[in-house]
């Protein structure tokens, strides 16, 4: 199940440009149509040096963080201090939806609180490390430094906010998950 | 650009000496990582980038400054909320199509509306979301993040603003 939703995502993508293509040669011919994509290929060309670094700089994070690291650090700790521990693990741990959610899934068996795991899967989200080369890149300094500055506070808060609010729900969702 | 250039250039270089000098293997290791990663999703940038081609080809920037412009208001950061959850695909594909929306004109608040909103709340990752956590988590996690990317865009708005 999991592969398949990862696979379709190059269909949709390839339908977009198609219909972006299409488009383009209505309304201006084969010129308009060949100059898509020739910007595409500028573009592509252009921030080449920047891709490489960004895919550098998530390789090594990716084998400097490992999973046992993230595990010991979320393991222990409770309220505040685990919630603070669940953000900086979600921050740092590189990979995608198919490799954060099985290890929320380990740690919401494991015993982890609401709050430490709205936490982990928030802060995964708005913090990530590996993924800030390539905001960077694409979209400059001072719209990703503005981004990151604003939603850091989010993913404590969150946290802290599902623990009070909803927490009493953990043994439901654990057991209907288990 | 430029900028984004030398500061990722140096930072790979700090981790790949802090690497090196572990002597275990990472660095070749994170090297191939990186490599992998990028053969991989390498078709998927080429797509993302024709799409970012057209985008710019097509020249929408007054469709887009309609709609998610800098006076595009409120409404805009709906827009860019909603637009935000439907994108589909990882980051080496979104960026580069939301860098095209930004340079045809959309305003700042819109902009990380959608970037924030596309990281938080993603109908896609939302699926890989509902087998290992359920549906209560989901809904927890949803309902108390919904309010953020509108927040966090309107306050980008302010800030740039003033």
């Amino acid at each position: 199940m999991k592969s398949r939703r990862r696979d379709r995502t190059p269909y949709i993508l390839a339908c977009v440009a198609f219909g972006l293509a299409t488009l383009a040669w209505r309304r201006g011919g084969p010129s308009l149509a060949g100059e898509g994509l020739r910007l595409g290929f500028e573009t592509l060309l252009q921030v080449t040096p920047l891709l490489l670094a960004a895919f550098l700089i998530a390789g090594l994070i990716q084998t400097l963080v490992t999973r046992e690291f993230v595990d010991r650090w979320i393991g222990s700790g409770a309220g505040w201090r685990g919630i603070l521990l669940a953000c900086l693990a979600g921050g740092l741990i590189p990979g995608g939806p198919y490799v954060y959610y099985p290890i929320a899934g380990g740690l919401l068996q494991a015993g982890a609180s609401l709050g430490v795991l709205v936490a982990f899967v928030t802060a995964k989200n708005l913090w990530s490390v590996s993924r800030l080369p390539m905001e960077f890149a694409l979209l400059g300094p001072q719209l990703t430094i503005m981004r990151f500055l604003l939603t850091l506070p989010l993913p404590p808060l969150l946290g802290f906010l599902a623990e009070v609010l909803a927490g009493k729900f953990i043994d439901r969702i654990r057991e209907a998950a288990g | 650009m430029r900028e984004a250039t030398w500061v990722l250039g140096v930072l790979a270089l700090a981790l790949a000496g802090y690497a090196g000098r572990r002597q275990d293997g990472s660095l070749l290791r994170g090297v191939e990582a990186g490599w992998r990663t990028l053969r991989r999703t390498l078709p998927l940038l080429i797509v993302a980038f024709i799409i970012t081609g057209y985008v710019r080809a097509l020249n929408p920037q007054d469709l887009v400054r309609a709609w998610i412009g800098p006076e595009s208001g409120t409404r805009g950061l709906w827009i860019g909320t909603a637009a935000g959850m439907l994108l589909p695909g990882g980051p080496y594909v979104v960026f580069p199509l939301i860098a095209a929306l930004y340079q045809s004109g959309a305003g700042i608040g819109p902009t990380i509306a959608m970037i924030t909103s596309w990281a938080s709340l993603a109908l896609l990752s939302v699926s890989f979301e509902l087998p290992f956590l359920g549906w209560r988590f989901s809904l927890i996690r949803l309902a108390l993040g919904l309010g953020a990317p509108l927040l966090v865009g309107l306050a980008a708005s302010l800030l740039f603003l003033a």
